[in-house]
């Protein structure tokens, strides 16, 4: 946030991701906080701190080939997968590394994503969200039937090792995963910054126009898709281990939806939408979990399902009136707030 | 305006937020100990959970109306995890620690296998459903039912006396249709190995994507290839579909079809459409149809909800999960004290309850050292002029889980 006179002088203080000193001393603060917080955060919000860490990587990579491209991709979860499941055959079938095994996941990922992509070249829209939703079938289809990936059973990859230090805490996985989302969210906000970043956003505008200027769509969409999907590899890598399990049945298409919601509520073509999408989303969601014990002791008469039910469209209304009042997403509204701020005192 | 609004629609949710995050609890200052439940009430199994949940519940709201187990009353929190993983370990995560959190039920094989471990450091028994790897593991895990494997082998046994009471040589041709997903799998994991040791000839299994609209295919290609009995592993309504399927093509005369656990029920059409379910049979864990509606204790339905008693086999299900709690509580209440009472002195009581039985609802209980099953033994019930009427008394599952290599 600039706050009002400060201009920039130099090209390269426009590209800057942190231009003034406000803008230092809240990234330092935050930074402190996130990286203190296990000395004075409680149990469960430590956990819940690593499961959204998690998902805001995958949602990044969402966001770059859907918000920032114009790709739908119904596929993230089943990419996620491919990440989980070559970091947990990696390192529980073969005993390699987890140091080695992450990157080979975001790379197979990556790889399988691509081909998925590939069809976008002469579809678009709901075609290739169809298509990406196929690629999410034949996916889980092919790990539930392979025996290495333990078709049904699943496998249990152990908990990544530093030394003699294993990972096997919430604390101990909370600063792997935070720090992995940390460099992720710093690689995707410095990607828009690029030749390649602007290629995305050029071919999301309008790809007719981009491939006349010289974009390379093909190469570019399926540039995106990559990407994307290394996030997806990344994140299911850490889910993994995390977890310490990996089963067909936590990669479903249900969470596709979700993960899709989570960018449109965010804000398309937004890096702080992901995170405004995946609180948001999330938070809504612990609340409405845990408020149901409170509705049943309330109204005990309503039984289990309804007293879920009634949970359920509570969260159901939150997002209705969500998409009424803030169409745009939660990152426009954080763009009006910080316009504002960049304006005063002046009213505009 | 908008910004009043939007002010009004935050300042609610700031309050609901509030209020979750201090859940308030039924019971005062008295004993209890906290029963959690992570099942599925809005999700894909949603259909049987609810019931079952309605049933454990009651069962536990009779006990604390009692005045509770030798004085400690049951606390449940029973949550809505929509068969979602991440969900259900979050859900675990914030209630992990409870007062005195000494038993979790979860209805989904996925989320039991994610928490087991997280369960097992924490010294709580799990109840999860009858998947046979659980059996394998002989650890803090139970199974809800027989593992389905085992009920398929029952179901197995009973075709091969039925082929025989009606005269024919040999051992039938039996056809498998399932989910084509974790769940419609695991009937094979161990009972294929115990129709080649009985020396059924099982056909090749047939597998139909989740929400299939028709089995017609599946369904005459198994009868194509001369199978005599087909066992259907679907969740119902859509097992119901199957067998309805099977009547529409004219199969019900040739072929015997029969329906694992979570197949028919009066609710999902037998009531509706007696003569599409005429004659088939269901391998079934705890009492279904007349015998669950005769029960006494389907009363609670009406007590608890002042309605009239759909009484489903889900619900005399869960209420049976209710008691084999009530019975492992005494048992540890017994050995330890309240003051001691923990997962861990729970654990150690369930398997002390062997042989003890859930008021006629399933058969005796099994747990033991040895075994993870709540019970072994099934009960076949056979469509019949528009009820669901029993045609065994408990029968003994086989052991197929030891059959199979994990």
């Amino acid at each position: 946030m600039r706050p009002c006179g400060v201009f920039d002088e130099r090209y390269i203080q426009d590209i800057a991701i942190v231009r003034t000193w406000q803008h230092w001393l809240a990234l330092i603060g935050a930074l402190v906080i996130l990286y203190t917080f296990p000395f004075y955060g409680s149990y469960y919000l430590i956990s819940l701190i690593n499961l959204l860490s998690i998902l805001i990587i995958v949602i990044l990579g969402l966001q770059i080939v859907m918000g920032y491209c114009g790709q739908i991709s119904l596929g993230q979860p089943a990419f996620m997968a491919v990440g989980a499941y070559t970091s947990a055959i990696l390192t529980a079938t073969y005993g390699i590394s987890f140091w080695i095994a992450l990157p080979l996941s975001g790379l197979s990922a990556g790889i399988v994503g691509m081909i998925s992509g590939a069809p976008s070249l002469r579809i678009k829209g709901f075609y290739l969200a169809m298509a990406t939703l196929a690629a999410h079938f034949v996916i889980m289809w092919i790990i539930m039937h392979l025996k290495i990936t333990g078709g049904i059973q699943g496998l249990h990859p152990p908990p990544p090792q530093i030394g003699n230090i294993v990972l096997d805490t919430e604390e101990r996985m909370y600063y792997l995963i935070v720090t992995m989302m940390v460099i992720s969210t710093f690689a995707a906000r410095n990607l828009f910054r690029s030749k390649v970043g602007r290629a995305f956003v050029a071919i999301n505008d309008n790809d007719l126009a981009a491939e006349v200027m010289g974009v390379n769509l093909y190469y570019y969409k399926l540039l995106a898709f990559f990407i994307s999907c290394v996030y997806a590899g990344l994140g299911g890598s850490l889910w993994a281990h995390y977890y310490m399990v990996v089963h067909p049945e936590q990669f479903t298409f249900m969470h596709a939806i979700w993960y899709v919601g989570m960018v449109i509520i965010g804000g398309m073509g937004s890096i702080p939408g992901v995170f405004f999408g995946v609180l948001f989303v999330r938070l809504l969601d612990e609340i409405v979990l845990f408020s149901s014990p409170m509705l049943s002791s309330l109204f005990p008469w309503l039984g289990p399902g309804p007293g879920a039910a009634l949970g359920l469209s509570a969260f159901g209304m939150a997002l209705l009136l969500f998409i009424i009042f803030e169409p745009r997403g939660l990152a426009h509204r954080w763009e009006v707030i910080k316009e504002s701020y960049r304006l005063y005192p002046f009213a505009y | 305006m908008e910004k009043k609004k939007l002010l009004a629609f935050f300042g609610a949710l700031f309050l609901t937020m509030a209020m979750a995050f201090n859940p308030t609890s039924g019971i005062g200052a008295e004993k209890y100990v906290t029963y959690l439940g992570l099942e599925d009430f809005t999700g894909p199994i949603a259909g049987i959970t609810v019931s079952f949940n309605e049933g454990l519940r009651h069962h536990i709201n009779y006990v604390n109306d009692q005045g509770g187990v030798d004085g400690v009353k049951i606390k449940p929190i029973l949550l809505d995890t929509r068969y979602d993983t991440s969900r259900a370990v979050s859900a675990f995560k914030r209630y992990r620690r409870e007062h005195k959190l000494v038993f979790i039920l979860i209805t989904s094989t996925g989320v039991g296998k994610a928490l087991y471990p997280l369960t097992v450091r924490d010294k709580v028994p799990i109840q999860v459903p009858g998947v046979g790897y659980f059996q394998n593991l002989l650890g803090w895990a139970i199974t809800y039912a027989p593992p389905y494997q085992d009920m398929f082998g029952a179901s197995m046994d009973w075709m091969v006396d039925d082929w025989k009471k009606k005269g024919n040589p040999g051992k039938p041709v039996v056809g498998y249709m399932g989910w084509d997903n974790p769940f419609g799998r695991e009937n094979l994991l161990g009972g294929r190995e115990y129709a080649e040791k009985i020396g059924v000839k099982l056909l090749k299994p047939e597998y139909y994507p989740v929400g299939s609209l028709k089995h017609d295919l599946w369904l005459t290609r198994l009868k194509d290839y001369g199978a005599k009995y087909i066992f259907v592993s679907g969740t119902d309504p859509e097992n119901s579909n199957v067998v309805r399927d099977a009547y529409a093509l004219g199969m019900m005369k040739d072929v015997q079809l029969i329906s694992g656990v979570w197949g028919t029920t009066m609710e999902t059409g037998v009531a509706f459409h007696p003569e599409e379910f005429e004659g088939e049979v269901i391998c079934s864990p705890g009492i279904r149809g007349v015998d669950a509606r005769a029960h006494p204790l389907a009363k609670l339905w009406k007590r608890y909800t002042k309605s009239k008693p759909p009484v489903q086999f889900s619900y005399m299900l869960g209420m049976s999960l209710g008691i084999m709690f009530e019975k492992a509580l005494k048992v540890a209440v017994q050995d330890v004290g309240y003051e001691k009472l923990n997962g861990e002195a729970v654990y150690r009581a369930l398997q002390k309850i062997t042989g003890e039985d859930t008021k006629g609802i399933t058969g005796p209980i099994d747990l033991s050292p040895t075994s993870r099953r709540i019970t072994r033994d099934v009960k076949f019930y056979r469509v019949t002029g528009g009820k669901i009427v029993p045609i065994t008394d408990w029968r003994r599952c086989p052991d197929t889980v030891s059959l199979h290599k994990w």
